[in-house]
């Protein structure tokens, strides 16, 4: 019986909305808790400045994905409500009334906290040109001259150049103007009417090009007060205060900033595409055209040019945001990471030597003497590179066949594969082209890979292959030996410096065997039979997440001892979400790390009193998968790159894999206990729907991912005083031996 | 260590696994790559297999050969079964599949791709040899007939071919409309029908209480009663060794009788195409469950490519089995000859007499092991003809032989055999005929020579009564001297000898002389 059927049992329905959280709101909850980060004077400058940043660029994706698929289904009429209870029209309502606070509180934020202290720092950032002294006007006047101007294109709007087109997430400048020969009679009739025709002006407008540093820095010459303070403008603000250089027979009337995000959300119809390669493509294109779902002002637009956006870009009253600063703070991220400043930054991480590693030692040697866990960040990636780049130039190797998803600009992986391939490897690779935002990228090395001579899969129709899997396969002297690296992250070297993630490297055969038959199954061969280790999306996984909550609430129900601990990154399938709660009603004990959305409620009376859920913002981006269930003592671990989303589950290739070497499971039993223990970066559910700060009295302050630093930097200590203390190690006499 | 890759191009799939064959670990499985291509669709409703299946064919096959390189493969084999068997352009298609890929496909014959099964099987399952003590039936579902071998005592007693296979059922049945009966109740009645005779001629004496499955779809059904929760105790025994009562087995079935094919693509975990050829498949094991009473049912999960593994490995003396099934091939071979009145104890001297001279000029005639199989089975097939008509065995056995299957032979050693049967009358057919049956010259000569052999062979043995302990035949000189040790008078043997010797010093250049053990 499938869980859906099975809605109503015991008088309770599982399924009404009122036991669900909307997942639009939920993201919006995460944005928040990113926010607050930004808020918590506890933290360092530079920190807080890079976390409203990181909540601008997360509320930029949020409006590309989700708001635009709901503005797609209000036109398409889809009315159909969320497991909430929420039509696409509400929830784009709600999300208006939430989005415009959030905004408002970003901007409350850096005018009254961030802006201030960073002065107070000795790093001024101009917001108006106006605000210039006559020194610093005539620096960037010529900055202008020579450096922005040739990169200018001016685009006039009259009767006979149409609006032009406004591409996706740019930052542009607009501006009313007026005809100089016309300008005196203007001005003469303003005065009689008080209002302007609109017949007199134009309109023009100018991107601000992102081919140029947004933040400019000015000389500490230029008449500030201290030889230590920094000053910065952006550079849409010396583009405005030479706007009449671009328009010479004009004279501007006005001019305001502005952006706009628009429907980006990418839904190939793949069962047409003939060629999914060329069909992407076309998308991407197509992307900068999509409806216009946000357009961003500045506060204090002149109404006549406010107008003219609206009705140019057809953008409604809920969709216009007006911001009190500088409009997209994604260049925050620049001044956080400005050279220098080091008391005001969190000071940055080296990844260390993996407990289970040994440096120099050849890494398939070391993975046959048992499985491998690698925790990412704080344990390096390199061995991860190392295993394709070893494979790439060893003798023994046959072939190497990996999933990629996302990878670095200047990935060694790709270079390795590339090399295995000219090595004559048999290299296979399953490149994701839907990965979102990345499809551009992705097409350009996939291309260099075939090149190299690589098999290259762009992708499963219908589906999209998230798993993360590689596989070695060498001809060693006892036989056909296969080595598996699974792993809950993509194979991306640079976010495997700040991704929470894990791996695992092993030579099980049994691993091996399902390794192989995932990559039969990618290549367009038939699916196996029966899978030994691996739980594989979209076919067989959400029915093994369920039959392993489901076995928990039949021990809870036996009268034994049940639990469940779960880490992802978000929670919104329904199914799975009813399998919880039907396990926390018959006492199953479940706590869940869920750093972003999570459609469960906590608390309910019956349904979910025993759940508790947690969600951990730090100064990592937490990202891996682990999920633990009791099983009556007999207990099971696994990690993955599923979420337990309907996504994940159901239109995605996932892998979820069990780890079963003692050592690594008591990791990971410590690794749990020290999230679940965390009270400085944690935010607790609370059955309102709100995130709040554990309570910390009388507890331990524990900041798990501080913890998490500590205990690899000791471990690699260790591991380092072993191997000095042990250079010279005496023979033992034979009685010695004996005993 | 040799890498080995066995090729099956089926009726409704093409797999490929890649083993590895050593002495010390034997065969193992390292990779199984099947795509879906249904060629038995275009063979059995067209006759012919289309241009664009072929292609797909091939650009799979070229996939293969890849994977092959991949892994460096030492060897291969590539068999076509039915659909490629079965279509009018068997020829075609293979040639071009060869200058495609280079790789070629030879197509097996049903009675050698059950008899490479049934090794498989006996070769793969550990407990195979426990299993086939008692009444055993292994019913090998394909997906233009369904073959049922019938154990017992640890001996194959019978082998049938039932026209059930799932994709002609499949098709059978889409091609009738709908009437008041239900899919099931039609499936039902079309393979209640095919089995009657069936029941009728093998299932009176024998207690089936065992039924051992080959099917590429039913260990689905195993995998989901093992996997799920619910059904942990019904299935015994790890992978390989999966068993399941039949009481079990039927119950699930008739659960799924309930579902549409969708829902019994979700329930169990398949695509919805290899949902459509899971019902067939489980319908023809629940009726031949019924028609036997059989009381345990075991799905090992083996595949044609396991046979032609273990064949390679075993011809290649990298495996040796505990199984005897050149035995089991003369088992099956007695008892058509049993079905056709042939008289044991004369097949068993004319056998041992065609085998003795057989064995004794191994130098002249240069013939393997197979050769001398097919002499076996000539010699207990030599009778059947006078079943028909007692004045001209030779054509009547040529057709009777032509009409049956041998399981583990080829097509073409079926024609051997029967072609050296009818021969072995000298006064029916000449040994010239048997230039015309268009044999090439290695299967041409080892025809003439066996030929030789039996009907010299039957010169020795002229009547039933006759009982041989033992025949020996020595070359000596230009003589080949055939001892007999018998009680018997075999006065009319040697007076009428000389009847039956002249093909065979025309084709050796030696002459027979018949002697009694002092």
């Amino acid at each position: 019986m499938k869980t859906s059927d099975k809605k109503k049992t015991g008088g309770i329905d599982y399924r009404s909305p009122e036991y669900y959280i909307n997942r639009e709101l939920s993201w919006m909850k995460f944005d928040e808790r990113v926010l607050e980060e930004a808020r918590d004077k506890s933290l360092p400058l530079m920190e807080r400045v890079k976390m409203l940043g990181i909540t601008a660029s997360n509320l930029d994706e949020f409006f590309m994905v989700r708001v635009a698929s709901l503005k797609d289904m209000v036109h398409a009429g889809y009315n159909k409500r969320d497991i909430a209870g929420m039509t696409p029209k509400e929830q784009l309502s709600e999300l208006s009334t939430v989005t415009h606070e959030f905004t408002d509180l970003q901007y409350v934020t850096w005018r009254r906290s961030l802006l201030p202290l960073l002065k107070e720092k000795g790093i001024r950032i101009i917001s108006r040109h106006e605000e210039l002294s006559a020194k610093e006007g005539a620096y960037l006047d010529k900055y202008f001259e020579e450096e922005i101007f040739p990169v200018l294109t001016p685009m006039a709007v009259d009767s006979s150049r149409p609006f032009p087109l406004v591409r996706n997430k740019t930052l542009n400048i607009g501006a009313i103007m007026t005809p100089l020969d016309s300008a005196n009679l203007l001005s003469r009739e303003r005065e009689k009417d008080g209002e302007k025709k609109p017949d007199e002006t134009d309109f023009a407008l100018v991107q601000v090009p992102d081919v140029l540093p947004r933040l400019i820095p000015l000389p500490s010459d230029l008449g500030s007060d201290s030889k230590s303070e920094r000053t910065f403008i952006l550079l849409e603000e010396v583009i405005e205060r030479n706007l009449s250089r671009l328009f010479l027979n004009y004279r501007i009337e006005c001019a305001h900033p502005f952006r706009i995000m628009r429907n980006a959300d990418l839904a190939i119809d793949e069962d047409e595409a003939e060629d999914l390669l060329k069909e992407i493509e076309k998308q991407v294109k197509r992307r900068q055209w999509g409806e216009v779902i946000r357009l961003e002002v500045e506060e204090g637009i002149e109404p006549a040019l406010l107008h003219i956006l609206i009705e140019e870009l057809n953008v409604g009253e809920q969709d216009i945001y007006r911001i009190n600063g500088p409009l997209d703070l994604a260049f925050l991220s620049k001044i956080a990471s400005l050279p220098g400043y080091d008391d005001l930054k969190i000071p940055g991480w080296t990844p260390r030597q993996p407990k289970y590693m040994v440096k120099d030692e050849d890494i398939f040697t070391q993975i046959r003497k048992g499985d491998i866990l690698l925790q990412h960040p704080y344990e390096s990636f390199e061995p991860v590179v190392d295993f394709i780049r070893t494979a790439a130039d060893d003798k023994d190797t046959l072939a190497i066949k990996m999933t990629l998803y996302r990878v670095s600009g200047n990935s060694p992986i790709i270079a390795a594969l590339a090399r295995a391939a000219e090595n004559g490897k048999q290299v296979m690779v399953l490149v994701e082209l839907k990965a979102r935002f990345d499809e551009e990228h992705n097409i350009n090395w996939a291309r260099t890979l075939e090149k190299a001579g690589c098999h290259v899969i762009y992708g499963l129709v219908g589906l999209k292959t998230h798993s993360k899997i590689a596989l070695v396969v060498r001809r060693e002297e006892e036989g056909i030996r296969r080595y598996v690296h699974l792993g809950t992250g993509n194979y991306n070297d640079t976010t495997a410096r700040f991704y929470t993630d894990m791996g695992l490297l092993t030579c099980s055969e049994a691993i091996g065997e399902d390794a192989t038959a995932v990559f039969n199954m990618l290549s367009g061969y038939s699916e196996p039979v029966a899978w030994n280790k691996l739980s594989v999306a979209p076919l067989w996984l959400k029915d093994r997440f369920i039959y392993l909550i489901g076995r928990e609430e039949m021990h809870a129900k036996a009268g034994r001892e049940a639990r469940i601990v779960a880490k992802m990154n978000s929670l919104c399938d329904p199914d799975i979400i009813e399998a919880l709660y039907r396990a926390s009603a018959a006492g199953v004990k479940i706590d869940l790390i869920i750093r972003g959305i999570c459609s469960l409620k906590t608390g309910i009376p019956g349904i979910s009193e025993n759940i508790t859920v947690r969600s951990i913002v730090g100064f990592f981006l937490e990202h891996s998968r682990i999920f633990y269930f009791l099983n009556g003592g007999n207990e099971e671990y696994y990690l993955g790159s599923a979420d337990w989303m309907p996504r994940n589950l159901d239109r995605r290739v996932e892998i979820v894999f069990p780890v079963e070497r003692e050592e690594l499971r008591a990791d990971l039993r410590h690794f749990l206990s020290l999230e679940l223990s965390d009270t400085i970066k944690a935010h607790v559910l609370t059955p309102e729907g709100n995130y709040e700060k554990p309570d910390r009295r009388g507890k331990k302050a524990v900041n798990s991912q501080k913890e998490l630093c500590k205990e690899a930097r000791e471990n690699a200590r260790r591991r380092q005083q072993v191997l000095t203390d042990r250079v010279f190690i005496p023979e033992m006499s034979p009685a010695e031996e004996e005993n | 260590m040799k890498l080995f890759a066995a090729i099956d191009v089926g009726s409704y799939e093409i797999g490929m696994k890649i083993f590895e064959l050593s002495r010390k670990n034997g065969v193992k499985e390292l990779d199984y790559i099947r795509h879906r291509i249904e060629l038995g669709t275009d063979s059995y409703n067209t006759g012919k297999i289309s241009y664009e299946r072929m292609d797909e064919l091939c650009s799979v096959l070229k996939g293969f050969k890849e994977i092959m390189n991949s892994y460096h493969v030492d060897s291969f084999r590539a068999f076509g079964t039915s659909a490629i068997r079965e279509t009018d352009n068997t020829k075609v298609i293979l040639d071009q599949i060869k200058l495609r890929t280079g790789i070629t496909v030879l197509p097996l014959s049903n009675s050698e791709q059950r008899f490479l099964d049934i090794k498989s099987v006996a070769l793969k399952s550990r407990n195979f040899h426990s299993i086939i003590e008692s009444g055993t039936a292994l019913i090998d579902i394909g997906g233009g007939s369904t073959q049922v071998s019938i154990f017992d005592s640890s001996k194959l007693i019978t082998t049938v071919n039932l026209m059930l296979g799932k994709l002609r059922l499949r098709r059978s049945l889409s091609e009738l409309e709908p009437a008041s009966y239900s899919y099931e109740e039609l499936l039902s009645e079309i393979i209640e029908n095919e089995i009657h005779s069936f029941k009728k001629m093998y299932l009176k004496k024998l207690s089936i209480k065992n039924i051992i499955v080959i099917d590429d779809h039913l260990p689905y059904i195993l995998h989901k009663l093992s996997g799920d929760g619910m059904y942990d105790a019904a299935v015994q025994g790890e992978s390989d060794e999966r068993s399941v009562t039949a009481e079990q087995f039927v119950k699930f079935i008739d659960r799924l009788r309930q579902m549409s094919g969708e829902q019994i693509s979700r329930e169990i975990g398949i695509p919805m195409e290899s949902a459509s050829l899971l019902i067939p498949s489980a319908y023809i094991v629940k009726h031949l469950i019924k028609a036997m009473e059989a009381e345990k049912i075991f799905v090992p999960g083996v595949a044609l490519s396991d046979g032609i593994a273990y064949d390679y490995a075993e011809k290649n003396r990298i495996i040796r089995s505990d199984h005897d099934f050149s035995r089991d091939i003369i088992t099956s071979v007695e008892n058509i000859s049993t079905r056709y009145r042939g008289g044991q104890n004369m097949g068993d001297i004319l056998s041992k007499s065609a085998l003795a001279v057989f064995d004794g000029m191994k130098k002249y005639h240069g013939l393997d092991a197979r050769g001398r199989l097919i002499l076996e089975i000539a010699s207990r097939l030599r009778d059947v003809g006078r079943f028909v008509s007692l004045s001209t065995p030779g054509p009547s056995a040529y057709s009777i032989i032509m009409g049956t299957e041998i399981i583990g032979l080829s097509h073409v050693e079926r024609e051997m055999v029967a072609v050296i049967v009818s021969s072995s009358y000298p006064k029916d057919i000449s040994y010239e005929d048997v230039m015309e049956s268009g044999f090439d010259e290695k299967n041409y000569l080892t025809v003439v020579k066996l030929t030789a052999i039996l009907r010299l062979a039957s010169g020795m043995v002229r009547s039933y009564k006759r009982r041989f302990n033992g025949v020996k035949a020595l070359v000596k000189e230009k003589e080949l001297i055939i001892t007999v040790d018998t009680d018997n008078n075999i006065a009319l043997e040697r007076g009428l000898f000389f009847e039956k010797t002249g093909l065979f010093e025309e084709v050796f250049g030696l002459k027979p002389v018949l002697r009694k053990k002092a």
